[in-house]
């Protein structure tokens, strides 16, 4: 049987100087948040720099993490994820866009700086799946990933997206659906 | 991050995905640039001699503080290789000198200097001052080694010379 220490007794010694703690909670938790956002952004050097911005900001208690509030891992998600936001939002003001419609959007092409096509998985069947989510609108990509990646309920994506529960529900089954037809268009 | 929970509706068309992308970690860079900002923002705590307000009395000269350090690594009566900072290390003729630093440290130090100071008795305790309620406000006058970025490295108390 192992004993681990919880997160929150790993951030409460951490902001009493403990390295060891922070080192604990890095290890613990940086394998999904890098890989969320290596499949959100596309990018292997953004979604680093997501990682390591996300890390600092709790380092230096800038995202104010409440443990009241909830869970650190869907904490640190949800940071990511506006972190990933702004980088794009940083990015379309040097890039002219069609108005893209938020609800229309599965047809959109992902806004990323970095180019997410580019090849990033040695398994030919996985790099498929990724390229055609990296395909999907942004916030039908966000959902997709943490249901079908990280085995996230509706209410833990609700609470990481900032929506309610029924637009996880239906952002999931367009998101779905547009990938489907997406593999269909590669396949064909 | 705990994502082992059991999701029936977990869609197949993933499997290779998640086989693939679990294998995935932050490159080492990451932690190695996040623990040097920790230790910017959480710098060692330093202790009591490091915030003496150290005040130039009687500067001696780089000769005697070079032979000073001489007679610490030479004729050091207890072994210091633990590198403990506090370990008694050596007798000369005015004193019994503590070093605050490791041996090796002190006998690397290139230009070593001797300063008076005082010392609160209450932080000497625990290198042997005796205490009592009537002396515990007292100061004791010390001679202190201190490295050239001053730091320091040795204390030898006068009052019990």
């Amino acid at each position: 049987m192992t004993t681990t220490t919880s997160d929150t007794d790993l951030l409460r010694q951490m902001r009493s100087g403990a390295a060891d703690a922070f080192a604990a909670l890095y290890r613990r938790h940086q394998g999904p948040l890098y890989r969320f956002a290596l499949l959100r952004c596309g990018s292997a050097d953004t979604a680093a720099d997501v990682v390591q911005e996300t890390f600092m900001g709790l380092l230096t208690d800038r995202f104010r993490f409440d443990p009241l509030r909830g869970q650190l891992p869907h904490f640190l998600f949800g940071v990511a994820r506006n972190l990933i936001l702004k980088n794009e939002t940083a990015h379309q003001r040097h890039v002219v866009l069609a108005g893209p419609d938020e609800d229309d959007g599965d047809d959109d092409l992902p806004d990323d700086a970095a180019c997410p096509l580019a090849r990033l998985l040695d398994n030919e069947a996985a790099e498929e799946v990724r390229r055609a989510l990296a395909l999907l609108a942004p916030h039908y990509r966000a959902t997709v990933i943490l249901y079908e990646m990280h085995d996230l309920s509706y209410a833990e994506i609700a609470d990481i997206c900032q929506v309610d529960i029924g637009t996880v529900r239906s952002r999931l089954s367009r998101g779905r659906a547009a990938l489907a037809k997406r593999l269909a268009c590669m396949k064909g | 991050m705990d994502t082992s929970k059991t999701n029936t509706d977990r869609d197949p068309l993933f499997d290779a995905l998640r086989a693939e992308v679990d294998k995935l970690d932050a490159p080492r860079g990451v932690e190695k640039e996040l623990l040097q900002a920790f230790a910017r923002l959480h710098p060692p705590k330093r202790r009591w001699y490091h915030r003496l307000a150290v005040r130039p009395f009687a500067l001696a000269g780089s000769l005697a503080a070079a032979a000073l350090v001489l007679a610490f690594a030479v004729r050091a009566p207890h072994p210091v290789d633990d590198g403990r900072a506090g370990a008694l290390v050596a007798l000369d003729g005015n004193g019994v000198f503590i070093a605050l630093d490791s041996a090796e440290r002190i006998a690397a130090e290139p230009a070593p200097r001797m300063v008076a100071t005082e010392v609160p008795r209450t932080s000497l305790t625990a290198l042997g001052m005796p205490l009592t309620p009537e002396n515990a406000g007292d100061s004791v006058r010390a001679e202190m080694l201190v490295a050239a970025d001053g730091q320091p490295l040795a204390l030898r108390v006068s009052a019990i010379q």
